[in-house]
């Protein structure tokens, strides 16, 4: 007789906690893997472990660090997944967080001498209108023209990248810079501070606001539960008479100004200028991240942290133990793998089926 | 006779244990902009590291792939926290970051390459490379025969085009129709592109190609079109041998030991220093077999004159792109100058945008 | 820009255009089966770097090619198994494809970094090399720029012309309706995907054997990403990925032949012209109401049955 297995959809979604067991079983069976993976590299699996853990979250700077981190991640990945409700397939936050800079800059750079109550709102208008932009045009030519909103995106990041480029090597140059590419510095006024004595900026009240925001929109507004009606049924949708073209536009244009405000605060509150390396790749980090949460605020949250947690933990990694860097790119690979097959016990089970 | 041998070595040794005695351990940590395995400039500061942590009582270690701007400045603050006795940063973008953290951190020695900024335990550093460009632009503006050179160049930064701009000196030193034309990749290490980017040059007539890249790859382009080019960073001969004429490349290991050593020494000083061929910071790779001997000794006699502090690179009268003189007979460009320089000479074809 | 340069630059468009080609190909095979695999960059630059070192090792580039091949085919299967056996998200599943697949290659190429390996050297064709204009164009080349010529062939055959290929598209079309006539689709899927993989790997061995013989962290650069948009600017037609491979591919050489002949524009703008044109070209063929081959149940998993 032969043991098999079959997969069994439960009668109802695993509950809270067994998801939890899920989720930490699929993060262990992650770690244990990267582990192995030191191990064959000469390196001690527990220390490597522990070294990433104390670098990402065993201290109060580390925390503060991983927080500061994951405030850009978690304003991309709120914008993504805006678009992503109406099934918009937007993975273009990567530029619209670059125009969102740049449209800051022009403002810090153009008024800096303008009270600070004026200048970080003219400041936000322009990040939002810059990146709000960026997802405008793909939002045009794909109801337009039909044209795949997915590879005008993709594109689009390249471009905007190309854009900041040229005008901090162009025009924007900061004279005192000896050549480098990098705007002058922000006035005080054009800086976001940090929260008291920590490292944190007040983006980080930002993030809280703009979430509670989007949570509230999708739930309580009349806008919101159309939007969120047409991403479950388009043809439904537009067989109610709903304004599909124009809700794609507009989810487009808060994805695009959501991702651009992240622009902004990283211009502003971390860097204090624009310069090219603050493109690091967060717009794609918020792809995943959306995804993992299910598109929930707060999901997206504990995600944002915990992806920005495991960048920063590395650097420890790698300075404790010389681990190279590429080594943060294979846990976070397989932690979203094992997470993403854990998935299947939420809606199914295994069971062990007899032969006849 | 064995006695006073014998007592000869223990004062040696004896002499040699007091000099490590009075050395405190010291933990030095490196922070670079690219991954290691980029092959040039990372990795060259590498080797610079590993020579370092050879010595006696010194740890060191490393955090690659750190981005210009906030993750730069929380790497090099934890390096200080976890008491790092010094930190090497080793890009421009780390300045400022740098200087935030060493406020905090009197008692820890900072250093920093490529920029400007200084405090009381914050130094910086770099390598004259342009005077080995311009030993390998003698090179190429002798070797050529369609007075055509191609320099495929990764981002214009004063770096990029300072070295463009002494390789163009050089070649016209002893050959004044030459024109340099230049190609922009965007990118540090993309081996097809910089490929490609060579390709394009040998299209338009280069027959010497040079670079400013962290791969070899303008040097199979020129093989592979049976031309000649200039490596970067290190000795790129294996990859090219036929092709390749010399290399300017960088040799940053006697040079941290050095400063290694002053901490060691509780002597640290926080300088600006800008080594160069007479320090042996920067170098020429050994010469390919093609390059004729008399060239040999004409490019070793001016290396000898550069050393000595006789000959200087950036001397007027030198004239930009547009013809204007930017600096006049007899005055030599000042080290501010020479780290800010957003202009091409004349002769250089392309744009510094 | 004078003629023979400009046939110059329609052979570099050729030859930067292979390595995406290859990609793009592979990437077909996978979404005609209706599973989405973003993971491309990573299952290329795996490729580029098992590719280097079996060539390496055993001083074939052949082998290396195959090693290539082999290793798109598992780090294909990594995204199989998670879409079709854990009904993971294709999206999320593809996306850490890239992450891991770029992570494990920068991990164990470290060591090799400024090696050399032996790769496949430029052979022009007899006979054909020698053909005005065309031969200097298409068959000036490495022996996989010629191998590449074929594949979109057999592929456009392969889903027109016969069994398998009617049927994956079926399964690509509508999972349910072909389960229903009695194909097995989660083995169709996986053909797609892992048949798909083996291309991607050929594409990053072409990268680290023939354009260049040599690897370095991040050879693939972003190229598994434009294979991605290609795709969709194909219609999910091997033979427009040929066009739209050679297009790219002639765009980037030509900003590159642009600045070399001494243009003044800033290089940042010109950088822009590929993927600026690629929007362009796209608008327009949307816009004459081409027809697209896209699967209808692309990037949907089919839930198991009970």
């Amino acid at each position: 007789m032969m043991l098999r297995m079959r997969i069994v959809k439960r009668q109802e979604p695993l509950g809270m906690w067994g998801s939890c067991l899920v989720l930490i079983s699929a993060l262990v069976l992650a770690v244990m893997l990267s582990g192995l993976l030191l191990w064959i590299g000469g390196t001690s699996p527990g220390g490597g472990i522990a070294a990433l853990f104390q670098g990402a979250f065993g201290s109060r700077w580390a925390l503060e660090d991983s927080v500061v981190k994951a405030i850009p991640i978690f304003l991309c990945s709120l914008g993504v997944a805006v678009a992503f409700r109406l099934k918009v397939w937007n993975i273009g936050a990567e530029g619209q967080f670059a125009l969102g800079a740049v449209g800051a800059t022009w403002v810090a750079l153009s008024f800096p001498e303008w009270p600070k109550p004026l200048l970080i709102p003219a400041m936000i208008v322009m990040a939002m209108a810059g990146g709000g932009l960026w997802g405008f045009i793909p939002a045009l030519l794909r109801q337009k023209l039909r044209t795949n909103e997915i590879i005008v995106t993709l594109m689009l990041n390249y471009i905007a990248i190309l854009v900041l480029d040229y005008l901090v090597y162009g025009a924007w140059k900061d004279p005192a810079s000896f050549g480098f590419p990098m705007t002058r510095a922000f006035s005080d006024q054009a800086v976001v501070g940090k929260i008291g004595s920590t490292n944190i900026n007040w983006g980080l009240l930002h993030c809280v606001v703009l979430g509670a925001g989007v949570w509230a929109f999708f739930r309580f507004t009349r806008l919101g539960f159309d939007l969120k009606a047409s991403g479950d049924n388009v043809k439904a949708a537009k067989y109610a008479g709903m304004p599909y073209d124009y809700l794609v536009m507009l989810v487009m244009i808060m994805s695009g100004a959501l991702a651009g405000w992240a622009g902004f605060l990283e211009a502003s509150a971390t860097v204090n200028r624009l310069q090219p390396s603050i493109m690091v790749g967060y717009g794609y980090t918020a792809i995943v991240v959306a995804w993992l949460a299910r598109l929930n605020p707060l999901s997206i949250g504990i995600g944002s942290i915990l992806l920005a947690g495991l960048r920063v933990g590395v650097e420890n990694l790698q300075l404790d133990l010389q681990v190279p860097a590429a080594f943060g790119g294979i846990l976070e690979g397989l932690i979203l793998l094992t997470v993403l097959a854990g998935g299947l016990f939420t809606h199914y089970r295994i069971e062990q089926r007899k032969n006849p | 006779m064995k006695v006073l041998k014998a007592l000869v070595v223990m004062l040696v040794l004896g002499m040699a244990m007091a000099a490590y005695g009075a050395d405190k351990p010291v933990k030095v940590g490196f922070v670079y902009v690219s991954p290691i395995g980029d092959a040039g400039w990372s990795y060259a500061h590498d080797l610079g590291r590993q020579a370092v942590a050879e010595m006696d009582g010194v740890t060191t270690s490393y955090v690659e792939a750190v981005a210009e701007g906030p993750d730069s400045e929380r790497v090099i603050l934890n390096m200080a926290r976890k008491g790092y006795d010094l930190i090497f940063a080793t890009s421009f973008g780390y300045m400022d970051p740098m200087l935030k953290v060493a406020k905090q951190f009197p008692k820890t020695s900072f250093m920093h390459c490529s920029g400007f900024k200084k405090a009381d335990n914050m130094g910086n550093y770099f390598g004259r490379m342009y005077q080995a460009r311009y030993l390998s632009g003698i090179v190429a503006g002798a070797m050529t025969k369609t007075n055509t050179l191609g320099y495929v160049a990764a981002f214009p930064i004063p770096e990029v085009i300072r070295g463009i701009n002494a390789f163009t000196l050089g070649a016209q030193s002893v050959n004044p129709d030459v024109t340099v034309r230049v190609v922009w990749t965007k990118t540090w290490y993309d081996p097809a592109t910089e490929k490609e980017a060579a390709k394009s040059l040998l299209d338009v007539g280069a027959d010497v190609i040079a670079q400013h890249q962290d791969s070899p790859g303008p040097q199979e382009a020129a093989q592979e079109k049976g031309v000649y080019s200039i490596g970067y960073n290190s000795d790129m001969a294996s990859f090219a041998p036929k092709a390749h004429l010399t290399a300017p490349v960088w040799n940053w290991a006697p040079y941290y030991a050095k400063v290694v050593d002053s901490v060691r020494k509780d002597n640290f000083k926080a300088e600006s220093v800008w080594p160069g061929l007479a320090d042996g910071i920067v170098d020429l790779a050994p010469f390919g077999p093609m390059v004729p001997e008399e060239l040999q000794a004409k490019v070793n006699g001016v290396k000898a004159d550069i050393a000595e502090g006789k000959k200087k690179v950036f001397a007027g009268p030198i004239k930009d792109q547009k013809g204007t003189l930017k600096l006049a007979d007899n005055t030599a460009a000042t080290d501010n100058e020479l780290l800010g320089m957003t202009w091409f000479v004349e002769g250089v074809v392309g744009t510094t945008e | 820009m004078n003629f023979e340069i400009t046939v110059l630059l329609l052979a570099a468009a050729v030859q930067s255009g292979t390595p995406i080609l290859y990609a793009t190909l592979g990437e077909i095979l996978t979404e005609k089966s209706g599973v989405l695999n973003l993971g491309v960059e990573g299952v290329m630059i795996l490729g580029a770097l098992v590719g280097f070192l079996a060539s390496k090792v055993t001083g074939s580039p052949l082998a290396g090619l195959l090693a290539a091949g082999a290793v798109g085919c598992v780090a294909a299967a990594v995204h199989g198994l998670v879409c079709l056996v854990f009904q993971g998200n294709q999206v999320v599943s593809g996306l850490a494809l890239t992450i891991l697949g770029t992570g494990v290659a920068n991990y164990i190429g470290t060591g090799y970094v400024g090696q050399l390996a032996p790769g496949f050297a430029p052979y022009p064709m007899p006979v054909l090399s020698q053909l005005p204009v065309v031969g200097t164009i298409f068959f000036n080349h490495d022996p996989l720029v010629y191998l590449s010529y074929f594949i979109p062939v057999v592929l456009f055959l392969f889903f027109s012309r016969t069994h398998h290929g009617l049927n994956i598209r079926a399964v690509g079309e509508n999972p349910a309706a072909a389960s229903a006539a009695g194909l097995n689709v989660a083995v169709y899927r996986w053909f797609g995907i892992i048949g798909g993989g083996f291309f991607m790997g050929l594409g990053g061995a072409y990268l680290s054997l023939a354009y260049t013989h040599l690897w370095t962290t991040n050879l693939t650069a972003g190229r598994g990403w434009i294979a991605v948009a290609l795709v969709i600017f194909a219609f999910w037609k091997p033979g427009r990925a040929v066009f739209g491979a050679y297009l790219f591919g002639g765009i980037m050489a030509l900003q590159l032949r642009l600045q070399a002949s001494g243009t003044q524009l800033p290089s940042s703008i010109l950088l822009m012209l590929p993927y600026a044109l690629t929007i362009v070209v796209l608008v327009l063929s949307s816009w004459k109401k081409g027809t697209s081959d896209e699967p209808a149940a692309l990037g949907v998993n089919v839930e198991p049955a009970d």
